[in-house]
């Protein structure tokens, strides 16, 4: 591959990512504005950035890779992490909208009248970010490494520092005008290779690799299906999205609730569309290209296979789009997230100043750049996936009960919390350990949440239940506010 | 989409700490045991937080359901495996693309739904 077409593609997005972010640093003034963007951010822009935050390094590249290496099993990731939006809508987008709060944080505070509570989400609210954040600098690695030939490092360092100052300069304002270009520059750069692809593979020329038949085999098919893996990773997947902070943090911004549930039905219309094209790719590269599985390089499959079936200056132009959309993804996800990570850093810490935000933003890039040079990615669905059986353990089933059972307790919450962090946390980390020489339990390792989520859940309710002091004063008052329309 | 041309007045947000929204929450609607209209108040919002979650609820259960007759369907129709759109099996291309149509579907009737909650909510409290 020439090394030419991933310099332009990577300065490009760069600069237009740099320059949209500054833009937007001149409307970006208050406080207010930093964090929320004043709340005036309408459904559609709202949907494109959730959108262009959203789809990481794990969708852009992941899941064509996931689909290459072990077939129609990785199509659940898609369907999970689109369908995490359905269950965002349906518990936890319009009272969330409606409870007036900045951070997940602010909303445990809130309803629980508890520090202690606060504390602890915090702290899993940093953990969960930077573990976010390291897939994604990984995932830059590859791409810098694959078409520039540079050393992994310099992606993976290219990307934090990229974000870390638009993030310290625009706060989220600009940011949500970033995010709404990245949805769509995303989109178009695997839509347009994906039909170029078609086009010429439909002319016969090259001839596939496998036929059918090997590319597809009923081993590997739908039929097939490990029951226990698939339930779990669609639990961590589904209650996961409820929990990510830089998604919940984007549902501040609207308007009102009723706007945040028209947000979300967008957003899942928006994601629909986009994971048709990674699952092509996904396809087209288990017939065209399967030595990418066996040489340990099937996350690159984007970003090669354009190069490999469309020769020529035409090729050229397909692959510097597929390295502008992956390298796009890496910015904005990573973007996303230290922008919510640095209004908790800085709120919790610094006194919530804006240049307190600054600093907040610049050590909540720094941590996850360290740990990501010095692991391997080992596959980046995959441990985005971990990332999501965590976040579903730990705040997902404090949010859905703050939410709906006035119940709760900070007693409850906070055992709840850290029963689904240790429980889930050991799984992931221990896991690859212990699972060698058990090999039985090795699954409910591997994928934790469908034990996990319930264990969390039911410390959270017994706790409570047995909680003497009972529920906070203020606990019907704020369940009346998240769940009364606003008035017109 | 009651999308209107003007954009609507920026909002100033402030208090980023602390129990500022609990506070004002409070204030909001008192439903104090004194106070035979604030209890009907409470009643009206109870009720409220319970239709809606039943039907969060009731829409994922289905959702659920749904998604599991698909997977059945997609494993035990004979000949899935063995057709072939474009080169791709259909039981794959089904997987790959059948339930992205279900989960438009579905939120959108709960957009709805939801919001049929709410205007009967409003219909109760606003007659006072």
């Amino acid at each position: 591959m020439n090394p030419a077409i991933g310099y332009i593609a990577i300065v490009g997005v760069a600069l237009v990512s740099a320059l949209i972010g500054f833009y937007g640093l001149r409307v970006s003034r208050t406080t207010s504005d930093f964090y929320v963007a004043s709340r005036t951010v309408r459904p559609w822009w709202n949907a494109s950035a959730i959108g262009g935050e959203y789809l990481s390094a794990a969708s852009f590249l992941g899941v064509a890779g996931l689909i290459l290496l072990t077939g129609s099993a990785a199509l659940w990731f898609p369907i999970g992490y689109t369908g995490g939006y359905l269950m965002l809508l349906l518990f936890v987008a319009a009272p969330l909208r409606r409870s007036g709060a900045y951070t997940i944080p602010d909303f445990t505070e809130a309803r629980l009248e508890s520090q202690w509570a606060r504390r602890v989400t915090s702290l899993l609210v940093i953990v969960i970010g930077w573990f976010y954040i390291v897939p994604q600098l990984q995932g830059a690695a590859l791409t810098v490494r694959i078409t520039t030939g540079l050393p992994s490092w310099a992606g993976a360092l290219a990307v934090a520092v990229l974000v870390a100052v638009v993030v310290a300069a625009g706060g989220m304002r600009s940011i949500t005008f970033v995010q709404a270009f990245q949805f769509w520059l995303k989109l178009t750069a695997l839509a347009l290779p994906v039909v170029a692809l078609l086009l010429v593979v439909g002319g016969g020329e090259p001839p596939a690799q496998l036929s059918p038949a090997e590319a597809f085999p009923v081993s590997a098919g739908p039929g097939d299906l490990d029951v226990y893996r698939t339930v779990s990773l669609m639990v961590a997947l589904l209650l996961g999205t409820l929990g990510l902070p830089h998604v919940l943090v984007r549902f501040y911004t609207n308007p009102d609730g009723v706007a945040a549930r028209r947000t979300t039905v967008i957003v899942l219309v928006l994601l629909s569309v986009f994971y048709v094209f990674p699952t092509v790719f996904g396809f087209l590269g288990r017939a065209f290209a399967p030595d990418l599985a066996a040489s340990g390089e099937a996350d690159a499959l984007i970003l090669l296979l354009p190069d490999r079936l469309v020769p020529g200056p035409l090729g050229d132009v397909l692959t510097a789009l597929v390295i502008a959309g992956a390298f796009g993804a890496f910015l904005s996800t990573s973007s996303g997230l230290v922008v919510s990570l640095a209004g908790v850093i800085s709120q919790d810490l610094l006194g919530g100043s804006v240049r307190g935000f600054r600093i907040a933003a610049i050590v909540s890039t720094i941590v996850p750049l360290l740990v990501a040079l010095a692991t391997e990615s080992s596959g980046l669905a995959g441990s985005v996936g971990l990332v999501f059986a965590f976040t579903a353990s730990t705040l997902c089933p404090m949010l859905i009960l703050g939410i709906w059972w006035r119940g709760l307790t900070s007693r409850g919450a906070i055992a709840g919390m850290l029963t689904g962090a240790v429980l889930s946390g050991a799984a992931i980390l221990g896991g690859p350990l212990v699972a060698a020489s058990v090999p039985f339990i090795a699954p409910f390792l591997e994928q934790p949440a469908a034990w996990t989520v319930p264990l969390a859940v039911i410390v959270t309710v017994a706790v409570s239940r047995l909680d003497r002091r009972g529920t906070p004063a203020g606990t019907d008052a704020f369940l009346t506010r998240l769940h009364v329309p606003e008035r017109r | 989409m009651s999308d209107s041309p003007t954009p609507p007045p920026r909002v100033r947000v402030t208090a980023p700490r602390s129990a500022g929204a609990a506070t004002s929450a409070r204030t909001l609607r008192p439903s104090g045991t004194d106070d035979p209209a604030g209890d009907i108040a409470a009643v009206y919002v109870r009720s409220l937080i319970r239709s809606q979650l039943r039907l969060a609820i009731t829409v994922a259960v289905g959702f659920a359901v749904a998604t599991l007759l698909f997977v059945l369907a997609i494993a035990f129709v004979p000949g899935l495996d063995d057709t072939y759109l474009a080169g791709v099996p259909v039981s794959w291309v089904l997987l790959g693309a059948g339930i992205y149509p279900l989960v438009i579907t579905v939120g959108a009737l709960y957009l709805r739904a939801a919001g049929r909650n709410e205007a009967r909510y409003r219909s109760l409290t606003e007659d006072e």
